[in-house]
């Protein structure tokens, strides 16, 4: 039994000896739904100009946006930081943001916002077609098109679950209306031959390797496969630009201030931060998506984005409608 | 304590409205009910043909570098599930090591098989479970007395009938302990199947509070799941209640046979299979992995933060949970009532119920009951408690079961009062079950992800909360070193349960 005793005191000393994990108070806490790694470096530059630490604390964007709410009053959370507006809409009808002042956010263009500004847009994705150019695709000219009896087997779709994909389909529901949507996820269901992803860039992969003609995916995830193979023979479509079609679907990666944060100076500023001219090309640079100021450039891999025509639907709607778009995927069976 | 998550999910699914229990039935249940059944009886069914034979192999043949071939058949043990599938879901496809020996060997013509069925699902978690099965068998080949075979074969019986007719029967408890084990790790898996995407109850909770962040069909959901696993443990318990085995401390030790050569080239030949596939490719993916990792520099300081939060959080919450099991497991071995039975039965809960929908209990009782304790680790200590209870409860009392009532008894007659007596006489000779259930429980901590990457305090990141934000960005490189450390980590867990086996 003198192992047992000894358990016990070791027990003790560990338990003693446990940091007590806390924030200082002069750390601020974002929970992000957002990779480490395309935060981590503008989060240094912040730290390095102000002297503000910053901790991340990671997990899928919807399981803390859960979190924040069951914890009210009492999180620990300073900012919440996500990358699909509609996490960020619902945040802010749940009550839990609090608006930020007006000078700092009205840089970005107000259909990147929340309309009372509890939440700023930071960088933008599109959501765009990647074919594969061995294969004859021209016919292919919009997202609808993947509905086309000739793609049988041979469209790449992420499953339904995925909060990209949701939000895309909210885009279609409202700009091009329920019942055209919902015909056009039955002849994606037929298309997609039973056989979801669980990954954008397994979808990428699909159509590089020839096994599926044409996927839909957040345009970033090309390029990233294009780093890594850069002859793959694949080529992105900005789906619906010609006249009378609804335009391509954006997306916005975006941050608000906890309402019970007890640091709200500094969470402030570090929007402010975000929202500059420096902060702005690091926050979207490392991603390559679209700066949400037209004032700094996007990456010159990508599309420049006054050559595309995104579609009309304001971000704060991803939120309000992504319940009904989850009934209309469910209705349809969406795997 | 142990009923908190329950409660929860009564109350929040008795808010739900009859007609979405309606919707809920037509759109999902039945599916998912026999998705769910289906994989639990698979890899079930899996789990015992890998774990029985090689245990069998193991115990009673003696050949050369059997110490080698028990630890790779335990070793699985340390590879979580998620891990599993994420290897395996890289080595099938076409640039992945198995997907090009696939091609080599079959040509273009056959096509790779696909993971991303139940099959692959099935096959992933049997991998991942079988060593349950396998260290219960074994441990129960090694006690049982060896006069009851001896006595077959010199009524006539043929090996395989002994197998068949003695050994079988007698291994039952052990069985269906394992059994239960593997079963209920496959019920509340959450890693392999939404990597796979195979649709369990769990991943349909999952779904439920992450897209409509709906908690009251997550909680519908989870009921049933309860239900559907109570409903598996009863019977479970039907079946091992049946027959009670004990035999005396005293009892000849069995004497392995040397094995012929013919046969050493089988059992290797086995037991090799399984190895390689459910050990020794994994680590050498994650081997090579984190070799360009550290090739590239990759890295850095705070990967040994990770590795003592993993390790930390591990032994903490291992030591509480054997603790709080022991009362339970003592409780129901000794006194067999309706009471116990129901005690034991709720404890089970935390093991069955999904780990988010744990976590959120957790969390809303911690909020409205003490809130003082919000925000350290005590959170995440109790919703682990919670989950693997069941653990270790189970494998206490495999251990109590097998002690004679009679030696507790002398302990009695010769004056010890009760407390003594569990101090002196009764925790002495369960020693080797507690601490194989404190091993159990440390591994599946560490290798927790769902309710840790919740309930873990702010800037606590633990090993699998690492590999889980790497590899959703596909860095292998990153997630590779994590996984190396947490089979790394549980290595000298490991070594003391084969140790205190060895001792007794």
């Amino acid at each position: 039994m003198k192992m047992l005793k000894k358990l016990g005191v070791t027990l003790l000393g560990v338990m003693m000896a446990m940091p007590v994990v806390q924030a200082a108070d002069d750390e601020l806490v974002v929970y992000s739904g957002r990779s480490d790694k395309f935060v981590k470096p503008v989060i240094k530059a912040f730290t390095k100009e102000t002297g503000i630490k910053v901790i991340l604390h990671s997990a899928k964007s919807t399981a803390l946006l859960n979190k924040l709410k069951i914890e009210g009053e009492r999180t620990h959370a300073d900012l919440y930081l996500s990358n699909d507006a509609g996490n960020l809409q619902l945040g802010n009808q749940m009550g839990l943001f609090q608006p930020l002042p007006k000078n700092i956010v009205d840089v970005i263009d107000p259909q990147l916002r929340a309309e009372d500004d509890t939440w700023v847009g930071l960088s933008a994705r599109a959501r765009v077609l990647v074919v594969n150019t061995g294969v004859d695709t021209s016919f292919v000219k919009s997202v609808f098109d993947l509905a086309d009896p000739r793609l049988k087997d041979r469209i790449a779709v992420t499953h339904s679950g995925n909060g990209s994909f949701i939000a895309g389909v909210t885009v279609y529901m409202e700009a091009a209306g329920v019942e055209k949507t919902r015909q056009w996820l039955a002849g994606v269901k037929k298309n997609a031959g039973g056989r979801t992803f669980n990954k954008h860039s397994k979808v990428v992969k699909a159509v590089a390797s020839g096994k599926r003609a044409v996927g839909l995916v957040n345009h970033y995830y090309i390029y990233r496969y294009l780093d890594k193979k850069p002859d793959a023979p694949i080529k992105v479509i900005v789906p619906d630009q010609a006249d009378g079609e609804i335009g391509v679907a954006w997306n916005v990666a975006g941050i608000a201030v906890s309402k019970y944060s007890k640091k709200s100076a500094a969470a402030t500023q570090f929007v402010e931060y975000l929202v500059s001219e420096k902060g702005q090309q690091l926050f979207a640079e490392v991603n390559r998506e679209y700066p949400v100021r037209s004032d700094v450039a996007a990456s010159a891999v990508i599309p420049a984005a006054d050559t595309m025509r995104a579609s009309a639907v304001e971000m704060a709607t991803l939120g309000k409608q992504r319940n009904a778009t989850i009934d209309l995927l469910e209705a349809v069976g969406m795997p | 304590m142990a009923a908190i998550p329950l409660l929860f999910v009564i109350y929040s699914s008795f808010q739900l409205s009859s007609e979405r229990w309606v919707a809920l039935w037509d759109t999902r249940l039945p599916d998912l009910l026999a998705n769910t059944v289906w994989l639990g009886f698979v890899v079930a069914v899996g789990s015992l043909l890998l774990g029985v034979s090689s245990a069998w192999l193991i115990a009673r043949r003696e050949f050369v570098g059997r110490t080698l071939a028990i630890w790779l058949m335990v070793l699985p043990l340390a590879i979580p599930t998620y891990v599993f599938a994420y290897i395996y879901t890289s080595l099938l496809s076409d640039e992945g090591w198995l997907g090009l020996a696939w091609q080599m060997l079959f040509g273009d013509s056959v096509a790779i098989p696909d993971i991303y069925t139940g099959w692959g699902a099935a096959f992933i978690l049997s991998l991942a479970g079988f060593s349950y099965v396998f260290l219960l068998a074994r441990t129960s080949l090694l006690q049982s007395s060896p006069s009851m075979e001896e006595a077959a074969r010199m009524q006539g019986a043929t090996p395989f009938e002994v197998f068949w007719r003695v050994q079988l029967p007698l291994l039952r408890p052990a069985l269906a302990a394992g059994l239960a084990v593997v079963v209920l790790h496959v019920l509340s898996d959450f890693g392999a199947v939404s990597m796979l995407q195979f649709q369990t109850f769990t991943l349909s909770i999952y779904m439920q509070m992450e897209g409509r962040m709906d908690n009251q069909a997550a909680a519908g959901l989870s009921l049933v799941l309860v239900t559907m696993s109570l409903m598996f443990l009863v019977l479970e318990r039907f079946f091992r209640n049946r027959q009670r085995y004990f035999s005396s401390s005293r009892a000849r030790k069995f004497q392995a046979r040397k094995a012929s050569g013919r046969e050493l080239v089988v059992i290797w030949a086995c037991l090799g299979l399984i190895a390689l596939f459910a050990f020794i490719l994994p680590l050498v993916w994650v081997l090579h992995w984190s070799w360009q990792a550290w090739r590239a520099d990759l890295i850095g300081a705070e990967f040994w933060d990770y590795t003592r939060n993993s390790l930390v959080l591990g032994f903490v919450a291992a030591t509480f949970t054997v603790v709080v099991a022991l009362p339970v497991a003592l409780y129901h071995s000794r006194i067999r009532s309706w009471l116990s039975s129901c005690y034991l039965h709720l404890s089970s809960i935390g093991f069955v119920l999904p780990g988010p929908v744990v976590a959120l209990g957790v969390i809303t009782f911690v909020l409205t009951q003490m809130p003082l304790l919000y925000g350290g680790l005590a959170v995440l200590l109790m919703a682990l408690v919670v989950r693997f209870l069941p653990l270790a409860v189970q494998s206490q009392e495999a251990a109590l079961q097998q002690l004679t009532p009679s030696i507790e008894q002398a302990g009695r007659v010769l004056g010890a009062g009760p407390l003594e007596n569990l101090w002196r006489v009764t925790l002495p000779m369960i020693r080797g079950g507690m601490v194989t259930a404190w091993v159990l429980v440390f591994i599946d901590v560490i290798k927790e992800l769902p309710a840790t990457l919740i309930l873990r305090p702010i800037g606590y990141d633990t090993l699998p909360v690492r590999i889980w934000i790497e590899s959703s960005e596909e860095m292998l490189e990153l997630a590779a070193p994590a996984a190396l450390m947490l089979i790394l980590g549980t290595l000298p867990a490991l070594w003391i349960m084969m140790r205190a086996e060895r001792a007794r």
